[in-house]
């Protein structure tokens, strides 16, 4: 018995040894013909739907207490309990990943270069291609890269400290629903935190006015055709 | 077409009035000078254009806007001759100027600037900057070129200082190879022989045309007639300045405050960089929150870069349009002066012949 959960350890040691498969790959930041898929619209989110975020933590807590690393060094039978460190830095990645997954509604326009996805009280995602290559923006802050992974958006932020927020959208085949799984890993915690979000389409009323925006005069709405 | 047919007019009646040279009633140290539209130093790779912080449609704009604030400053100082903002750069000019805007994000402006005579001799080719004084621009009003006068007074001491290494037979040489220049490109047949282009693009006389020439009075009435359009180009770009100044200036000011919110979010992450356990909550919101604030900035100047285009973008392409118009029309005359000067210069070569 104690040999299998030696041979367990061993393989997830190996697995953290073994170079990660990059979450974007430069194959996944090139489109060759239009965008794989559209995302474009309003989307509100669907309550009905998605992970709860207790849940996620119940789940790895009880992953945890079977496969950590420490039940290697016990003869104890029966699961071992996480250390409360870990269950710290995973609770901690799982706060996060609710207070950016919180937005009620996401905007997103696209065109044929760039995607944006608006959110409330966050900044826009923003991915955009040159001729046909998506670059990533960089600060001294942090990473942000995205790409295509199939019919899939993948944005991918890498921050300090190995902190990274992954976000990946898929739509339906018939274009009323997004699903919207967001990863938020980093070096301090020994699994991720994922939470699935559902929004589904909605269409906006016609605005009665057109608007825009201007520097001196803020935003110009009319009725007719906006004219200096 | 009024304002066609009324130019023609002009020129018809021109060519009937008596010759009179221009060259000798002027003073030569009060040269011509031809500022063409700035280049707006904009990198082709798009891909750059968001990490430098560069808006291509602004830096369109501020290329047609400054060179006329620089025109304002030399036409202030009182030691130059017509000054005229041009769209294209005028190698017969005698003194052409060509510039490029290096950095300008609200706070500070870097112009790359060129200046060089008819003759083709380099006057200076360096770079002015200035930075924003403290108190910045005034928002709302039209002075907006003065928060960075410093750099147009640099450039016009800088003219001003290359006129003076000239000798007064060197300045009248300028006017003579510039009118002579210019003749040449539009009458090759007849100008050609009065100049000799050396190496490294500069020129010298070989002789000059007798004043009586007839040809010389022609091309110096089209050149007038030619300057007429440029001046209503050049006062295009004054009204272009007019209406967009107080914008521009607002878009300057929201510049100097985008700078400034990043210096308070670098001030905020250094600040906030807590003594919150590693991998603790607070310690990842810090990190994830400096990354947010850092991208609001930069997507908050986004959306000011297209409030500012909203605005004055149908004021530059209605000047646009206006200037294409009149260029092709220059264009179009200055097919068939050529055509009409050539074939003059023929006729009357045939006839100065010696008879048989």
């Amino acid at each position: 018995m104690l040999r299998g959960w030696n041979i367990v350890a061993t393989c997830l040691v190996l697995a953290a040894c073994t170079p990660a498969k990059p979450v974007i790959d430069e194959q996944m930041m090139r489109i060759d013909g239009d965008m794989p898929a559209d995302l474009s619209g309003s989307w509100e989110r669907d309550y009905s739907r998605g992970d709860d975020v207790n849940q996620v933590l119940r789940d790895i807590y009880y992953y945890l207490s079977r496969t950590s690393a420490d039940r290697a060094y016990t003869t104890r039978p029966g699961p071992v309990q996480p250390s409360s460190r870990d269950m710290q830095s995973i609770s901690a990645l799982a706060r996060l990943a609710e207070l950016i997954t919180r937005p009620q509604v996401l905007t997103i326009s696209q065109n044929d270069r760039e995607i944006t996805v608006d959110r409330k009280d966050d900044f826009s995602l923003l991915c955009a291609f040159y001729d046909r290559v998506t670059k990533g923006t960089e600060s001294a802050y942090g990473t942000e890269i995205c790409g295509w992974d199939g019919d899939q958006l993948v944005s991918h932020l890498v921050l300090p400290d190995g902190l990274q927020v992954t976000h990946r959208f898929t739509v339906s085949a018939d274009r009323q629903q997004l699903r919207v799984v967001t990863t938020v890993s980093s070096n301090t915690a020994r699994v991720p935190v994922t939470l699935s979000r559902f929004y589904r389409k909605f269409e906006r009323l016609p605005p009665d006015f057109n608007c825009i925006e201007t520097l001196s005069m803020k935003r110009v709405c009319s009725t007719g055709e906006i004219e200096f | 077409m009024r304002f066609r047919t009324r130019f023609l007019l002009w020129v018809v009646a021109g060519a009937l009035l008596p010759y009179a040279a221009i060259a000798d009633s002027r003073d030569v140290t009060a040269l011509n000078v031809s500022i063409s539209v700035f280049d707006p130093g904009v990198p082709d790779d798009r891909s750059l254009h968001r990490d430098l912080q560069i808006f291509p449609r602004i830096r369109d704009v501020e290329a047609k806007f400054l060179p006329f604030v620089l025109r304002e400053t030399l036409v202030a100082t009182g030691e130059w001759g017509a000054v005229r903002v041009v769209t294209e750069p005028d190698d017969a000019a005698e003194v052409a100027i060509s510039g490029s805007i290096v950095h300008s994000d609200g706070e500070r402006l870097e112009l790359r600037v060129r200046a060089v005579d008819a003759t083709g001799r380099p006057w200076f080719e360096r770079n002015f900057a200035a930075r924003l004084a403290d108190e910045g621009p005034r928002p709302g009003t039209a002075d907006a070129g003065s928060p960075y006068q410093p750099l147009y007074d640099g450039i016009a001491r800088a003219l001003q200082e290359a006129r003076q290494q000239l000798d007064g037979r060197e300045l009248e040489r300028i006017t003579e190879i510039s009118l002579l220049r210019y003749g040449a490109e539009l009458a090759p047949s007849a100008f050609g022989q009065y100049l000799v282009e050396r190496e490294q693009g500069e020129y010298a006389l070989r002789r000059l045309p007798a004043r009586s020439d007839p040809m010389l009075d022609r091309i110096e009435r089209i050149r007038l007639t030619e300057y007429v359009i440029t001046d209503t180009v050049d006062a295009k770009f004054r009204e272009l300045h007019e209406e967009i100044a107080s914008t521009y200036a607002l878009w300057r000011e929201y510049r100097r405050k985008s700078i400034e919110y990043d210096r308070q979010n670098a001030r905020r992450a250094e600040d906030t960089r807590s003594d919150a356990p590693r991998g603790s909550y607070d310690a990842i919101r810090n990190l994830y929150d400096n990354y947010k604030w850092d991208r609001v900035t930069a997507q908050e100047r986004d959306r000011l870069a297209i409030a500012f285009d909203n605005e004055v973008g149908p004021v530059v392409e209605a000047m646009e349009a206006r200037v294409a118009e009149l260029e092709s029309w220059v264009d179009e005359k200055y097919a068939e002066w050529h055509r009409l000067l050539e074939a003059l210069f023929d006729v009357e070569s045939e006839l100065n012949k010696p008879g048989p």
